[in-house]
């Protein structure tokens, strides 16, 4: 199914809070399984684990000591998660019980060689992107760890990079990345060939400060974690900003379950301004599933914010031809 | 560049900052003192540092504050700012044992290095203002018509001017003073972490009636009495003293100060009046500070605190000048040598001085000073077996002696510990660094001098 000829935007709201501390301290990114199931890297220190959950926030229980700097957690067809490492330089991957599937990569500039690899991503036929931060590119390899090919230095020109961060690749085999510290994305296709930018430094729509993470849903909307503004900015395909979100939570059934028996927290909850605790803390990933059900670590609140898109695919006759100027005749 | 620049700017980096890899010295040296002095007091001279790649690497993590200011402390191209900081919290000593709210605690630190080098008005408004200060020491309980006298007290006791010089009347009034200076109610920990606290003034709760404080008359508000202190003698003195005692020489124990003159009351009495002179402009006090002979003599005099000594330590074997894996172990060994950064034992600070070692914490020194010389591939050992090589000939062991502790310090030592490096360093005779085949050999003798070195009891001081 190809992507639609237009969008009627019906509504993104929010839909509900999965985690809290204890359970999911300081997620960094999550990843989708099968029958709702969800794998959030948590990353404490020099330590990171996977809680898992499903979208429900059944507890399934968590895989420890899958890495020291975790930063990006993806599965494969078969539910095997890859995580990247940005401490050891390496990528490990293991099934969804938590087994060791074995660990690649290793520190260097060289070809295959990594130095602080962050955002990981599969295309369709499973090879591995990484965004390889130090080294200011992208390599791509088999999800066994063999070098396929990079592209991409140090730099602020078309192409070049200044330590990428998140990493995604859409259901065409193009390429998007967080160039983090040059406030932009960059839009790719299979081959490294550039496509587009988009973004600059700032706190206006379509700018960002230091952006983390993006994904790409079947409409082709992007959504990226604009996490120094404490926002997940949607632009749509062309890319022409949408719109944005900033946090709206809710105590997940998790902390409601907690809050039940501790008298002391509620009391100080209730004298507390509840304002700030909606929004987003350091929102750090953004991944969105078939359903359009939003995900977005919110880093420093110990939870993931889920929002559900509602948007109604459009054919050429029920979307009016596209326009040059905007226009202030009613039809 | 003369061997006495390059102790005298060692000397320097180890007061005012936390040591220097073996470059660093080099190109501080090269700037000349005084130039080094501004670039240190100025700080605007000089760029932050990378809030990015702080933000990126330890941008959240449970516990994670004190690693990141031990990053700070060894990264920063603005030492003295941390130094301050560090300074500040010896003196506003706040424990986060008590209040439990690590982010309060370390906001409190983001404070101090904030406006640890601007004038004691703002400090002390900022200091007074702080959630973390005001619950430690119960400001938040302080209403009108119940006052809490808590911080009142230490405010002017330990804050600000030292015990005789003012009057239990003076302790009533100024807690009346701030009576109503509060905070907001952060949410609980749970479920979703710590947020901050911020200061707010409670009206309703406020003692508008008259006050007396050091012969001032009137319905005084805590601003009042911040600018009548700032602007008595004895608080000069008094943060003149803390100054001295931080950055010169080990003075005795803050309580003892009413009782126990200053051990150089002309070095003190120079900073007061260059902090009347300049209506409490700490840097123009540090810059007089810096310059003085008193300073610029007063080479290890000091013993070096637990934060000291590991930064100092760090900085030597030249890792860590990134992020990096393990960093968390330091605020660890900070903490076994007696000094929990953000947890000092009471109100009134660490006793410092000789009073930081012991038979454990001198253990712990000393182990953790070894553990970290153990590796010769570390980039500071690599730089000083590299400078050994490159003297071209085998160094004689009295060589060898004297080429490590100038490559370490400099440091001076005393006539038994030179005769213990030189037994050493004699016992596997001339040292030829140029002889391929003992390369193995030669650079774990040069890691055993070093690991002597440091296990010294002179490397003990600043």
């Amino acid at each position: 199914m190809g992507r639609p000829y237009g969008l009627l935007r019906a509504g993104f709201p929010f839909f509900k809070t999965v985690g809290m501390r204890r359970h999911t301290n300081f997620p960094v990114d999550v990843a989708l399984g099968k029958e709702n199931r969800l794998y959030i890297l948590c990353r404490n220190g020099d330590a990171s684990m996977v809680r898992k959950y499903t979208v429900d926030e059944d507890n399934l229980g968590e895989i420890g000591g899958v890495a020291t700097w975790g930063v990006a957690i993806i599965t494969d067809n078969e539910e095997n998660l890859y995580i990247s490492d940005e401490a050891k330089h390496c990528i490990a991957s293991f099934n969804a019980d938590g087994e060791s599937l074995g660990t690649w990569g290793e520190h260097g500039d060289g070809d295959g060689q990594l130095n602080a690899p962050a955002g990981i991503a599969f295309d369709a036929e499973e090879n591995i992107y990484v965004a390889d931060a130090l080294n200011h590119r992208v390599q791509k390899f088999t999800k066994d760890g063999t070098f396929i090919s990079k592209w991409g230095s140090h730099g602020d020109g078309e192409g070049e990079f200044n330590m990428p961060w998140g990493i995604t690749v859409d259901e065409l085999g193009d390429v998007y990345v967080v160039d983090w510290r040059n406030d932009r994305v960059q839009k790719f296709n299979s081959e490294g060939e550039f496509i587009f930018a988009f973004g600059k430094s700032g706190c206006e729509e379509g700018e960002f400060n230091r952006p983390t993470d993006i994904a790409v849903d079947e409409h082709g909307d992007i959504y990226v974690a604009d996490c120094g503004n404490n926002r997940v900015q949607l632009f749509n395909s062309e890319p022409r900003y949408v719109e944005k979100f900033l946090g709206d939570a809710t105590l997940s059934e998790t902390a409601i379950d907690y809050m039940m028996t501790n008298a002391g927290p509620n009391r100080m909850r209730d004298m507390a301004n509840l304002e700030p605790q909606k929004l987003f803390r350091r929102p750090i990933s953004v991944t969105i599933n078939g359903d359009g059900l939003l995900f977005v670590s919110d880093n420093c609140s110990y939870r993931v914010q889920v929002y559900k898109k509602h948007a109604i695919p459009l054919t050429e006759q029920e979307f009016g031809p596209p326009r040059r100027s905007p226009t202030l005749h009613q039809e | 560049m003369s061997n006495a620049d390059v102790a005298l700017t060692a000397h320097l980096m180890r007061r005012a900052g936390f040591g220097t890899t073996l470059t660093e010295l080099e190109e501080y040296v090269k700037k000349g003192y005084e130039n080094v002095v501004e670039d240190l007091v100025d700080i605007e001279r000089c760029p932050p540092i990378d809030e990015d790649v702080v933000d990126r690497y330890f941008g959240a993590s449970e516990g994670g504050y004190r690693t990141t200011w031990i990053y700070r402390m060894l990264n920063s191209p603005r030492p003295l700012e941390e130094k301050m900081a560090l300074f500040w919290h010896h003196v506003f000593a706040t424990g986060v044992g008590k209040n439990q709210h690590i982010l309060a605690s370390s906001m409190q630190i983001d404070m101090l290095r904030r406006v640890g080098l601007s004038n004691m008005r703002e400090i002390l408004l900022a200091l007074s203002k702080d959630p973390a200060m005001i619950f430690w020491l119960d400001n938040n309980e302080n209403r009108k018509g119940e006052p809490n006298e808590n911080y009142g007290r230490e405010l002017l006791e330990l804050f600000s001017m030292g015990v005789g010089n003012y009057s239990e009347d003076d302790i009533k009034d100024c807690s009346r003073a701030f009576t109503g200076w509060t905070f907001t109610q952060p949410p609980p920990l749970y479920p979703q972490g710590y947020y901050p606290s911020h200061f707010v003034f409670i009206e309703e709760e406020h003692d508008n009636g008259e006050k007396t404080f050091l012969g001032h008359t009137g319905n005084l508000n805590g601003d009042d009495i911040i600018d009548i202190i700032v602007k008595q003698p004895a608080c000069a003195t008094f943060i003149s003293r803390h100054l001295y005692n931080f950055f010169v020489a080990d003075e005795p124990q803050v309580p003892s100060w009413n009782v126990t003159p200053p051990q150089d009351p002309d070095a003190v009495d120079t900073l007061s009046n260059a902090f009347l002179d300049s209506d409490g402009d700490i840097r123009h006090i540090l810059r007089t500070l810096f310059n003085s002979d008193f300073f610029k003599e007063a080479q290890f005099k000091k013993v070096k605190s637990p934060t000291e000594l590991v930064t100092g330590i760090v900085k030597l074997v030249g890792t860590y000048q990134k992020p990096e894996l393990g960093m968390a172990k330091y605020p660890g060994a900070t903490t076994l040598m007696g000094q929990e950064l953000l947890n000092p034992p009471t109100v009134e600070g660490w006793h410092t001085g000789r009073e930081w070692i012991d038979g454990g914490t001198l253990t712990e020194r000393i182990n953790f000073s070894v553990g970290e010389l153990s590796d010769a591939s570390k980039p500071g050992i690599e730089q000083i077996i590299s400078r050994l090589k490159s003297n071209g000939s085998a160094l004689s062991p009295d060589e060898f002696v004297d080429r490590c502790l100038e490559l370490v310090g400099p440091l001076d030592v005393g006539e038994t510990t030179r005769e213990s490096l030189s037994r050493f360093a004699a016992s596997q005779g001339d040292l030829n660094m140029g002889a391929d085949d003992a390369e193995e050999e030669n650079n774990a003798r040069v890691v055993r001098m070093l690991q002597l070195i440091v296990s010294s009891r002179e490397y003990q001081f600043a």
